[in-house]
């Protein structure tokens, strides 16, 4: 316990505090030290103002996440001529995140005071021509660069000559910026390198007069009030978590006075806080936007200190609990201690400890999972539970880059996979329990539908994956116009529910009529239904109708992908080489390979 | 927080080493940047607000302190 509170007395939080947390390890930061691949950040910071602080409280956040951050700061008012490559300097620091922030009023020049000294026509042309050198500007960072592009929409002013009247002028000024930030939204939309930071909602939650201190304005052309940095810092987080697979899975949740108001077990289902009520309401509320999180993919679990039959009839009959037991991936609540219970949400969801956000209102409980499980990311409940949802809205944690309608299927289909397991327990033999879920697979070929998923099982698929090539988005598209190349997508549903693509194989024809699987991956949650036999007797058969002579798979061996070893092996495969880990079977293709029967197999 | 702790925390010196005779000119970290961050945290941690004269004028650490007590009396009142 006294360590914990050490460490939390150590973290920095006000902008004076990040800049002395930099000083002082000063080593770490400024030092040549490198900690691997995997845990550096390297972020370039461009803007159109005086930028102290920026690179010490952006290093000590990357920090606080354990990543080793290296931050290139642009020269003062530099960031066309960076981007436009005079000196080669920004590309040549080879950045993961380029964060470009140019303020309204180096946009907007001398008329950002004098916005009316333009004609209407006037005002439409320079939207017109600060989007263009703004898509410009950021083509440009493509051409040269892979780095994610954050980009900085611009504050819309608060002020305006025409006070009252702002609202009835044609194209007025507000709204001029707000169509250019507009524009600029629709021109990224699509693009999966370039996501546009909302400031101006930023500094609407801030406060437009807040951000904006006059004084250090005029003596150091600083733009940004720098005791909201560390705020700022938090949000260029949001982008930094997922860039770096930092992002967690599963929310776990306390019951008694985290989910609603007052302890069940003596309060009882009438009794306790939640619904309409001023008391109510705060839970009400949190359980909502915790099912919202849910419908994004965010997997829930319970783990709760009480008598299991009173906490679900909560989340059976409660006619205001959101929530229901459907929602939840693992439900823990008995009198164990609550770390023994997150191991098990592990074991039964299959993810690891630094997966878990942890909510508990009690402090002792926190604490106690702070301290035995450090992986564990646990929130710092306010007392006060008026103030729980702020809180929760204020998490990054479960950010993405990227959201395919797998991820977002992702929260039901593990909750779908709790009542799979409690059938196999019931069940007297595996047989039995893989023919009554029904399985059924449809296979498809690669297209413009299916490849945003494609290309995130080739990236995240570790366990059972053959070969462990990954490819981007954009090389998965190329190779999919190949005639040479069959790429196809499983997917994969049983009487529980659709478990989305979930398997991918590439297979490429030889001339000499030889298939060649290059890579064949299944995502872990489908593992151990014998879908992967299906989806190569699929493949067997499809090679033979076209008169190929051999079926050859490759693998190739890492320290994580052991489920899949003796995949060729245990179908009739013969091992023809073997070089340091890698390893070539093959097997005629005219000898038939047949699929399990428990599965019906769909081609599309 | 006191003058002391803020100055040396935004200067970067140990705080026994703050004096009324540190100025702008003989102190190297007190440049034009570091002296914005102080008065901005300043004006922040002791509820004050000085003037953009008084911010350009200021020379050393005396003629500072004596700005934020002034101020802090008024405040007072």
């Amino acid at each position: 316990m006294k360590t914990a509170k050490k460490q939390e007395e150590k973290k920095p939080a006000s902008f004076i505090e990040y800049l002395d947390f930099y000083k002082k390890n000063l080593r770490v930061f400024e030092g040549e030290k490198n900690e691997g691949v995997e845990k550096e950040v390297r972020i370039a910071f461009l803007s159109s103002f005086t930028t102290n602080g920026f690179k010490e409280v952006l290093s000590a956040k990357c920090h606080q996440l354990g990543l080793s951050p290296k931050v290139f700061i642009g020269g003062y008012n530099q960031y066309s001529q960076e981007i436009y490559g005079q000196s080669g300097e920004l590309y040549a620091f080879n950045p993961q995140l380029i964060i470009l922030f140019i303020d309204i009023r180096a946009i907007a020049g001398e008329y950002y005071l004098l916005p009316y000294s333009r004609t209407e026509k006037e005002r439409q042309v320079w939207v017109e021509e600060k989007k263009e050198e703004i898509i410009a500007l950021i083509k440009k960072i493509k051409e040269k660069s892979s780095a994610k592009i954050v980009f900085h929409n611009f504050e819309v002013p608060f002020e305006s000559p025409l006070k009252i009247l702002e609202v009835k002028e044609k194209f007025g000024w507000r709204e001029a910026v707000e169509k250019l930030n507009e524009k600029i939204r629709e021109s990224f939309k699509k693009d999966h390198q370039v996501f546009v930071f909302d400031y101006n909602n930023f500094i609407s939650k801030i406060g437009k007069s807040n951000i904006f201190n006059s004084k250090l304005y005029y003596l150091g052309d600083i733009k940004f009030n720098l005791e909201y940095l560390p705020e700022l810092c938090e949000e260029y987080m949001g982008y930094v978590k997922p860039l770096k697979s930092l992002t967690k899975k599963c929310l776990v949740l306390d019951l008694d006075n985290t989910l609603w108001g007052g302890i069940i077990g003596e309060d009882g289902l009438n009794g306790i806080k939640l619904g309409p009520t001023p008391e109510g309401r705060p839970f009400w509320e949190f359980q909502k936007y915790i099912l919202s999180l849910h419908n994004q993919g965010v997997i829930l679990a319970i783990n709760s200190k009480n008598n299991p039959a009173d906490a679900l009839e909560v989340l059976r009959k409660h006619p205001y609990s959101i929530l229901k037991e459907e929602h939840f991936a693992s439900i823990q609540i008995d009198w164990d201690d609550k770390v023994a219970k997150m191991k098990k949400i592990c074991q039964e969801i299959n993810i690891g400890l630094d997966s878990l956000v942890f909510i508990d209102d009690d402090k002792a409980n926190r604490e106690m999972v702070k301290a035995a499980l450090p992986e564990v990311s646990v929130v710092e409940m306010p007392e006060d539970p008026a103030a729980y949802l702020k809180k929760l809205e204020s998490i990054t944690d479960f950010n993405r880059l990227e959201i395919t309608e797998e991820d977002k299927k992702k929260g039901k289909m593990y909750g779908e996979e709790r009542k799979r397991l409690e059938l196999q327990k019931a069940a007297s033999n595996l047989g039995e329990y893989l023919k009554s879920l029904e399985i059924k697979i449809t296979i498809k070929k690669a297209d413009k539908f299916n490849l945003p998923r494609i290309a995130q099982l080739i990236n995240k698929t570790n366990q059972f994956n053959t070969t462990t090539i990954r490819y981007s988005e954009e090389e998965v598209e190329k190779i999919s116009k190949d005639k040479k190349y069959w790429i196809l997508s499983v997917a994969a549903e049983d009487r529980f529910g659709d478990n989305g693509i979930v398997g991918v194989a590439i297979i490429k024809k030889e001339e000499t009529k030889i298939w060649e699987i290059t890579s064949f991956l299944l995502s872990c949650r489908v593992i151990g239904k014998e879908i992967e036999r299906a989806i190569l007797a699929f493949i067997m058969k499809n090679a033979n109708k076209a008169r190929a002579s051999l079926v050859a798979g490759n693998f190739v061996k890492t320290a994580k992908n052991a489920p899949a070893a003796d995949f060729f092996k245990k179908n009739g495969f013969k091992l023809v080489g073997s070089d340091k880990g890698q390893e070539r079977w093959e097997r005629k293709a005219d000898s038939v390979l047949l699929p399990p029967n428990f599965i019906k197999i769909k081609e599309k | 927080m006191e003058l002391k702790k803020i100055f040396a925390k935004v200067i970067g010196i140990n705080e026994s080493g703050v004096s009324g005779s540190l100025s702008r000119k003989n102190t190297v970290e007190w440049d034009s940047i570091n002296h914005l961050l102080l008065v901005s945290e300043i004006e922040k941690e002791l509820k004050i607000t000085m003037t953009m004269k008084e911010v350009e004028e200021v020379k050393n650490y005396k003629e500072l302190d004596l700005i934020v007590k002034s101020r802090s009396q008024k405040n007072k009142k």
